[in-house]
């Protein structure tokens, strides 16, 4: 079968990605800070499609994203160096996809994703103290809840995703 | 001298017969002296399931709650015709346009609402977003059907506040935290725990008087001012419909 990309609905179900982040359901956070959803799905569509599909895939989503949120910090820096770097990782085979290692990949990735937002707010905002707690309290609640829900959201995306495109 | 006509021993048993209604009085005596006491609690006690049920409790709250609507009518036209006489930009109270919270993020990095009315419905940018209780945030964009409100908890929000009752100005500044930071103009500030926050009286791009948050604790230490982290009145995550000021 072709390749993820050359799939309409697999193209497609990038949506979901807005969709959950404006929905934004209230039950699931950690200290009120909802899981990172571009991360969740850019995880398996980088490992199963490669790094040059994974790199462009965070760019599209960063844009998006970007234009959902307020404020002049992008995510896109990190989007696209995780689907890059994600999609180089896919090609060393089944092993990096067993669910533990899915929810580190996870972790890492929103924890990137926290430190550019963060490194960008201390470059447009104040360096007050105050600030800087919070910065740090939301990469880490929102790095923790992503990786604990990519073993069970990315696997079953994985598997979906390999049958569609086989290595 | 003439014997008396009763023997000693009889007056005796009189004293004796009516010794407990010495008593009675001496206890009534007290009950004067309490003001009552004693009688008041006993009537409270047998009356109790006759006191005013909850419906008149509400007819006074009803009676209380026109009152004070009636009022705040009167003062409001009163302000104003001062606001007209004092040549300030009139942002009169049927200007509100209501408006359904269809998407609410109050934590994270990002800290804004999305709202179900947009310029179709004559809302533009850097209208004053207001919830139950006060000033929620301020709309950054929108579209023909939705507007986007940042929330005066997030990093970068900034508006321009007045303390009633020390009468001195501040800037509300986002931080990201449930508690805004107030950093005031002056050196020489006497605000104290408790002081109400609300917008400028003055004020043209907010609607004036609204309330906003109330002092929480203060930095006495700030430098170059004193800062002071206040809680907002009206909870960003727990709204459902807003008003929208339009101007």
């Amino acid at each position: 079968m072709a390749r993820l990309h050359r799939q309409p609905i697999c193209v497609a179900s990038a949506l979901l990605v807005p969709l959950f982040q404006l929905v934004a359901p209230s039950w699931l956070v950690l200290d009120g800070v909802g899981p990172s959803w571009a991360m969740l799905w850019l995880l398996p569509w980088a490992l199963v499609d490669g790094p040059v599909s994974g790199g462009i895939a965070g760019a599209a989503l960063g844009l998006v994203l970007d234009g959902l949120s307020l404020g002049d910090s992008s995510q896109i820096p990190a989007l696209v160096l995780m689907g890059w770097w994600w999609g180089r990782l896919g090609r060393r085979g089944q092993p990096i996809q067993r669910s533990l290692n899915i929810g580190l990949l996870a972790w890492i990735g929103t924890l990137v994703l926290g430190l550019s937002l963060w490194l960008q707010l201390l470059m447009l905002e104040s360096a007050d103290a105050l600030l800087q707690a919070w910065a740090l309290h939301t990469t880490l609640a929102q790095a923790l809840i992503t990786g604990l829900l990519a073993p069970m959201v990315g696997s079953w995306q994985l598997l979906l995703w390999r049958r569609r495109a086989p290595a | 001298m003439g014997l008396s006509q009763r023997p000693q021993g009889s007056r005796l048993r009189s004293f004796r017969r009516l010794w407990p209604w010495f008593i009675l009085l001496v206890v009534l005596g007290l009950v004067r002296l309490s003001k009552g006491a004693g009688f008041a609690d006993a009537f409270a006690l047998l009356s109790r399931p006759f006191w005013p049920g909850s419906a008149q409790r509400e007819w006074i709250e009803t009676a209380v709650r026109q009152d004070a609507t009636s009022r705040l009518q009167l003062l409001e036209q009163d302000n104003a015709r001062l606001r007209g006489l004092l040549e300030l930009d009139r942002l009169s109270s049927g200007d509100r346009v209501q408006a359904a919270v269809i998407s609410r993020t109050p934590s994270g990095w990002w800290q804004q609402l999305e709202l179900g009315k947009g310029s179709f419905n004559g809302i533009a940018k850097d209208d004053a977003v207001i919830g139950p209780g006060g000033l929620v945030g301020r709309v950054q964009s929108v579209t023909p059907a939705t507007s986007r409100v940042r929330l005066l908890t997030a990093p970068g929000s900034r508006i321009g506040v007045w303390l009633p009752r020390t009468r001195q100005h501040g800037l509300l500044a986002g931080l990201g935290t449930a508690r805004p930071q107030l950093q005031f103009l002056d050196k020489e500030v006497q605000v104290r725990p408790g002081d109400l926050v609300s917008t400028s009286p003055a004020s043209t791009l907010l609607p004036p008087n609204l309330p906003v948050a109330v002092v929480q604790s203060i930095n006495l230490r700030g430098v170059p001012a004193p800062t002071a982290l206040v809680q907002l009145i009206a909870p960003p995550d727990a709204i459902d419909w807003v008003q929208v000021q339009v101007r």
